[in-house]
């Protein structure tokens, strides 16, 4: 058991683990930040993912231990640091997320939208095949990826400012731009 | 959860610190640098260390730096996404950027290191699975048994080398450092391999791989890396080979290799390949049927056993494919050759 | 009343206000910042962790557990097994054959044995190795056929066939008679592999239990309420002393459906122990838990005239059942009962036998069924039209049996869209234009589906409603809806707030669904054979018009006007010919709760009598039927046998689209979920009786690179017994994928691939032997013009 001081979301914590405990399970289990999800134990499925340093890994193979010192944010941090940064609502990637409808389980998507927010902080204006690679290690089993592509380009629309996506379904349905809630 | 079995941490900050450690702590202790190959096997009850000696807080071992006589030092915990990311890497060894930017995902490249990868354990489809299953199964020869289930009889075990970036360091030339209490050692690449699926590599457990050195190449180097597997991300190689081509000033053939990974224990360096292609120019009908040749070289020497998941009689035939793809792809000074 | 007797496909005022737009999902902020609960985010004070203990032999009777050293282990409360949970369930009440633990015998690796709770998961991992078991290893059942033929040991003794699991034989019309007097006839074998879930959610369950002996359990569950039955009957205990909640839930696609061992787990630990409880399985025993695709071989002949009506249809089954019969009996029907549509079959006949072998059981994925005869169906359908010199898109049309109609077995047709499906993709896909004409190695293919929404079989026989909603209406403003629904991400729970939030008039933000917590929401069956929309729709509407009857009421009185006056519109309520008179919901909810005390009001639907007139006539008779056509383009390497598959053109009829973007997330869900399980996806079991790999690295799912572009198209065939018009949209675009990207590969290069998946392997071997015996054939051609010659 030892104690750990942890830069998670921009907040010094102390917690006490044992050495064995893996940054995903103190996160969730002593940190009380469940967020980040569990879906495969062992770094095959991207559920997992948080960003340490900026840099999306995966928090089943990490240890604890070995976060300290580094920056750790999880999907509960977005919100957070979007206001602190002037912002108003959610990350705009949240909001194209929900917006885009790439929500639907839900339960790969911190993960995802983890690594597509570190994505558009390295690249604003990434192409489909880069966003497809990026992704690449975050497994979804709703989507088909579809909506998860169109929000993150959705996103890089509002960025931008310019033409979010027109998928064919939309063509015959006025209603689809519309966000009323 | 699938859990961590208990050890003890230790985060050394300096080389010397962490050979102290393994001397002290002997075979009880392991080395982890990214962590990727060495928790998922820990998960999976494969190796139960009681001291886990993790090189991640050594800055010494972390960083590419290119020497004046234009060869590279790449620390052993520069993580695979650095090194497929960074210019030198690819201006003097595309195929090693090209290897280094197919491993596993690009969470896992971002942990995973280009010492790590190099020390991959071996791996099967009767060895990589949980306690549980091996139990089940009657464990195997490699862990905890004694029958080996890719071989009926077989005695030694025949897990793969499954490391995308091994063969592509063995075309290059590259040497290897190893640290411990002893003192630094060298190991050229192509020499550290042996033919046990168990432990393919002539190291000490407790030797810390600290740095890799890739020689400066000839003028007109060029390089690719070919790599079969069923995603287009995540997998382990069902097939991988390195190529090395250097043209010479005349824009023919004048050095060659081909080292092929995901077969057996070690990389396996296909014979008689420079032969076949030295004196022979890219574009010409000569150069395109020494490829075949060559392809089909690779195909009579690379035999593919039913260690890893994946048909291994399909994965022979598409050996001669990836060969000659990737050779032609060098040649081009393109690749990678992977289906996405 | 049922709500279908009520209404119908129109708005409730002249136009829609909330439903057929894409608004965001109730739960989609909550998802989208990590507050979105699920049940291993569930912690309770005190709480103890349990883990499992499973077979390591595929058939072996138990013949002695001792548990004492595991027991003794300091962290360990209690140790489980068999003997305490000796009663019997399944899904199907005809069919129980599965204990919360082994009981004398084990069917397959992985099947339950014990159960440890500890202090922690360490504890209780260590406390597994601890437990003794003595074994006598039986003859395991790896192949269907063997358990066919052969009758000992039994898999579930004392069954009166063997090793026979269910068997169903029906003939409609005269199959051998249309045979002899139809001009083509196609005949083939197909292979129909496995496949799973993967829910990327692994199942988890919390079970706590009061002194009082209230059972509390929180399940990542889709159908709450079986869960609910099978935990009174196992425990013995008083339904109404068990509360069954359905946190928010990881994915499911029918992997969460049957009853699970780890729910009577997590109750009989926390009984024994007074402290809360939670098991969460590892990835691995999600393998193990299944219920995943029945691998079946199917043995087809259809025969069609030259003109190409199909005149007949004749299916013979083998169906791979695994260890435990699970929904088998129900998956035994839909393999034949759900192909008989979108086309005309004047005569079928099907033979379906389901077998137990000592596998993972399965059980109902996505398109229960019905996926595996229509890939064989709607490849043959392919050949027919060559055969004929037909396009595949025109005989598909030729055989259309049209709305408002009745399949050769019985079921009610009324809505359908599909010509307009077959429209949709031709021109998205430019078929007319390229098919034929792309180079070689690039294919176009086609193929057409059905599903149900529902059917009226309620699993165990009932005159209740299937479904059920209660409202309440705040004085503040605020509408809550009680839905029994299991929201498994397809928005069931968003819906009901879309339809609630029209009837009522509301802005969509002030109402909220409270869902699949047994003590406060009214029954509905679950999210399975794509019920929810359709069944759930109606009761929402029933409920809101009762409701809203009475607020126009109060209204009408207070204004002295005629009710028809009243208007409810987005968040307030006015007299349609005074527009002075204007008031906020909340205000017209005063009044109307002044008049009538307290509001609420409840809703159901039940189905109308459905089916065919014989034993299993109602088994897959939906009171709807969406329909499917796919086309799929594929990129076939000669040299690798990979195929690549760069664009799905798929058009769904869903009925009206409550939310379009959400129907078109099932449609590109299910049509990557069927590529994903033609090309890469094989739940194996080795020759030992092992899962072949059971993890997210081995078994391989498509990552977003190996996904292919999909366009998706709505098509609206508004069904007058559906809500406003709706039907499903979660299964049935699964299913034509499969055959469209065979026929696909047929086009490409001409070979006809019958077996599952469809591996590089396969592909080459294929190519191969087609080469071979294309060069025979000109061998043979090339001697002929030399015979020839010399003459």
């Amino acid at each position: 058991m030892r104690v750990l001081t942890l830069d998670v979301n921009g907040d010094r914590l102390e917690t006490a683990a044992p050495d064995h405990w893996t940054l995903l399970e103190v996160l969730r289990y002593k940190l009380g930040l469940t967020g980040s999800k569990q879906g495969c134990d062992k770094g095959d499925c991207g559920a997992c993912t948080v960003l340490v340093d900026g840099k999306p890994v995966l928090a089943c193979l990490t240890l604890a231990a070995e976060a300290v010192g580094s920056k750790v944010t999880t999907i509960e941090g977005l919100r957070p640091a979007h206001l602190e940064g002037g912002g108003t609502g959610v990350d705009p990637v949240q909001d194209a997320f929900d917006r885009c409808g790439a929500l639907q389980c839900g339960f790969c998507q911190p993960g995802m939208m983890l690594t597509a927010r570190a994505l558009l902080n390295e690249n604003p204006n990434p192409d489909r095949t880069e966003i497809q690679k990026a992704l690449s290690g975050n497994l979804c089993r709703c989507t088909g990826y579809t909506q998860i592509l169109e929000a993150v380009e959705t996103a890089i629309a509002e960025s931008t400012e310019s033409e979010p996506p027109r998928p064919a379904w939309t063509q015959d349905h006025p209603h689809v731009r519309e966000d009323a809630l | 959860m699938l859990r961590l079995p208990k050890f003890r941490l230790e985060e050394p900050t300096t080389v010397e610190g962490a050979t102290a450690l393994m001397a002290e702590h002997g075979e009880d202790a392991m080395v982890v640098a990214g962590g990727t190959d060495l928790w998922p096997n820990m998960k999976h009850g494969l190796f139960e260390p009681k001291v886990v000696v993790s090189l991640k807080r050594v800055e010494a071992m972390r960083g590419i730096t290119v020497d004046e006589d234009g060869s590279l030092r790449i620390g052993a915990t520069t993580t695979l996404a650095e090194m497929a990311q960074s210019a030198p890497v690819q201006a003097s060894a595309p195929a090693l950027a090209q290897a280094a930017s197919l491993v596993a995902g690009p969470q896992l490249r971002t942990m995973g290191t280009a010492g790590g990868n190099v020390m991959l354990d071996t791996r099967c489809q009767w060895y990589n699975q949980t306690h549980f299953w091996r139990k089940s199964l009657g464990y195997c020869l490699k862990k905890d048994g004694t029958v080996c289930h890719v071989v009926a009889g077989g005695r030694k075990c025949v897990a793969a080398a499954s490391n995308d970036t091994a063969p592509t360091l063995m075309s290059l030339g590259a040497t290897l450092a190893f640290a411990s209490a002893d003192g630094i050692r060298e190991v050229p690449v192509g020499e550290l391999w042996k033919a046990d699926g168990i432990w393919n590599k002539k190291a000490e457990r407790s030797e810390i791989l600290t740095e890799i050195r890739v020689p400066k190449q000839a003028a007109g180097h060029r390089g690719a890396y070919g790599k079969l597997r069923d995603r287009g991300s995540i997998d382990y190689p069902l097939f991988g080979c390195a190529v090395r081509m250097d043209l010479g000033e005349d824009g023919a053939v004048a050095g060659a290799d081909l080292v092929c990974v995901a077969l057996v224990a070690r990389p396996l360096r296909i014979k008689r390949v420079e032969e076949l292609l030295v004196g022979k120019t890219p574009g010409t009908e000569a150069f395109d049927s020494a490829v075949q040749e060559v392809a089909d070289l690779a195909y009579a020497q690379a035999k593919p056993m039913d260690n890893i998941p994946g048909d291994a009689e399909y994965r022979r035939e598409l050996v001669p494919v990836y060969v000659r793809r990737t050779l032609q792809a060098a040649a081009r000074g393109e690749g990678p050759v992977h289906h996405v | 009343m049922a709500a279908r007797d009520i209404h119908g496909i129109e708005a409730p005022w002249t136009e829609f206000k909330v439903v057929g737009k894409s608004h965001r999902k109730i739960d989609g902020m909550a998802k989208a910042t990590g507050e979105a609960v699920y049940a291993d985010d569930i912690q309770l004070p005190g709480m103890l962790h349990a883990k499992t203990l499973r077979s390591p032999h595929a058939h072996a009777k138990i013949v002695s557990i001792d548990t004492s050293k595991a027991e003794a282990l300091p962290g360990v409360h209690a140790v489980i097994t068999g003997k305490d949970m000796p009663i019997q369930y399944g899904v199907i009440p005809w069919t129980p054959d599965e204990t919360a633990l082994a009981v004398d015998k084990v069917r397959f690796i992985g099947d339950e044995v014990a159960a440890v709770a500890a202090i922690d998961e360490d504890t209780a991992n260590a406390a597994l190795e601890l437990i003794e078991v003595v074994y006598e290893e039986l003859h395991a059942y790896m192949d269907p056929r063997e358990s066919l033929e052969r009758d000992e040991p039994q898999i579930h003794p004392n069954r009166k066939n063997n090793n026979v699991s269910k068997h169903v034989e029906l003939e409609f019309g005269d199959v051998d008679g249309a045979r002899k007097a139809s001009d083509v006839v196609v005949e083939g074998h197909y292979e129909f592999h496995g496949s799973t879930h993967t829910a990327i959610e692994p199942h988890c369950a919390v079970a706590k239990v009061s002194p009082e002996g209230v059972l509390t359990i929180w399940s990542a569950t889709q159908i709450s309420h079986y869960v609910h039955r099978a935990l009174a009957r196992v425990l013995e205990w008083e339904p109404q002393k068990i509360r069954v909640i359905q946190p928010c839930i990881g994915g499911a696609f029918g992997g969460k459906s049957d009853p699970f061992s780890l729910e009577f787990c997590v109750a009989k630990l926390s009984q024994l122990t007074g402290r809360p409880v939670k098991m969460l399985w590892t990835r691995e025993e999600v393998f193990y838990a299944h219920r995943g695709r029945h691998p079946m071989s199917l043995d087809y002949t259809t025969s069609a005239t030259k003109d190409g009506k199909i005149t007949g249809v004749d299916a013979k089954i083998l169906i791979d059942g695994g260890s435990y019969s699970s929904f088998g009996l129900v998956t035994t029907y839909y393999s034949g009962q759900l192909l008989t549509g979108p086309y005309d079959f004047p005569s079928y006949r099907y033979d379906s036998t389901r077998v137990f072998t000592n596998k993972p059981p399965c059980g109902p994925k996505r398109g229960h069924g019905s996926v595996q005869p229509r890939f064989a169906f709607e490849c043959q359908l392919d050949e027919v039209a060559e055969k004929l010199g037909m396009d595949p898109i025109e005989i598909r049309r030729k055989n259309f049996h049209g709305e408002h109609t009745k399949t050769v077995n019985g079921q009610r047709i009324t809505s359908s869209g599909f010509m307009e499906c077959l429209d949709k993709v031709e021109k998205g896909s430019g078929w007319t234009e390229r098919r034929g004409k792309l180079p070689f190695g690039r294919g176009l293919g086609v193929a057409g589906s059905m599903y149900i929404s529902g059917t009226n079989y309620p699993i165990y026989p009932n005159e209740m409603p299937q479904a059920g909603i209660q409202l309440k209406v705040d004085r503040s403003g605020l509408v809550t809806v009680f839905s029994g629904a299991n929201d498994i991400g397809q928005g069931s729970n968003s819906v009901v707030r879309y339809i609630v939030a029209e009837e009522l008039g509301m802005d969509a933000a002030d109402v909220r669904v409270i869902a699949a917590d047994s003590d406060l929401c009214p029954v509905d069956l679950g999210a399975y054979s794509s019920r929810v929309t359709f069944m759930v729709g109606n009761a929402t509407i029933d409920a809101a018009r009762k409701l809203r009857k009475k607020i126009v009421t109060a209204l009408a009185e207070k204004w002295e006007v005629p009710e028809a006056r009243v208007r409810l519109i987005e968040g307030r309520a006015i007299d349609l010919e005074d527009t002075e008179r204007s008031i906020p919901s909340r205000e017209a909810f005063e009044i109307a709760e002044a008049r009538f005390d307290t509001l609420g009001s409840t809703g159901a639907y039940n189905t109308p009598t459905l089916g065919g007139d014989y034993r299993g006539g109602t088994i897959g008779a939906s009171p709807a039927y969406s329909f499917t056509a796919h086309i799929v383009e594929v990129d076939v390497d000669e040299e690798t046998g990979r195929i690549t598959v760069p664009k799905v053109w798929c058009a769904h009829d869903c009925g009206r689209a409550l939310n379009p973007r959400l129907v078109a997330g099932q449609i590109e869900g299910s049509v990557y979920m069927g590529i994903a399980e033609t090309l890469l996806e094989d739940h194996k079991v080795n020759r030992f009786g092992l899962h072949s790999g059971p993890s997210l690295l081995d078994y391989r799912i498509p990552t977003a690179i190996d996904t292919p572009e999909i366009e998706a198209y709505i098509v609206e065939s508004l069904d007058p017994e559906g809500p406003y018009g709706a039907k499903e949209a979660g299964e049935g675009p699964l299913h034509s994928a499969i055959p469209a990207l065979a026929n696909a590969v047929y086009d490409a290069v001409g070979i006809r691939l019958r077996e599952l998946p469809f591996t590089p392997a396969k592909v080459l071997k294929a190519l191969r032997e087609k080469r071979e015996q294309e060069s025979k054939a000109g061998g043979a051609a090339a001697a002929m013009d030399r015979h020839l010659g010399t003459h």
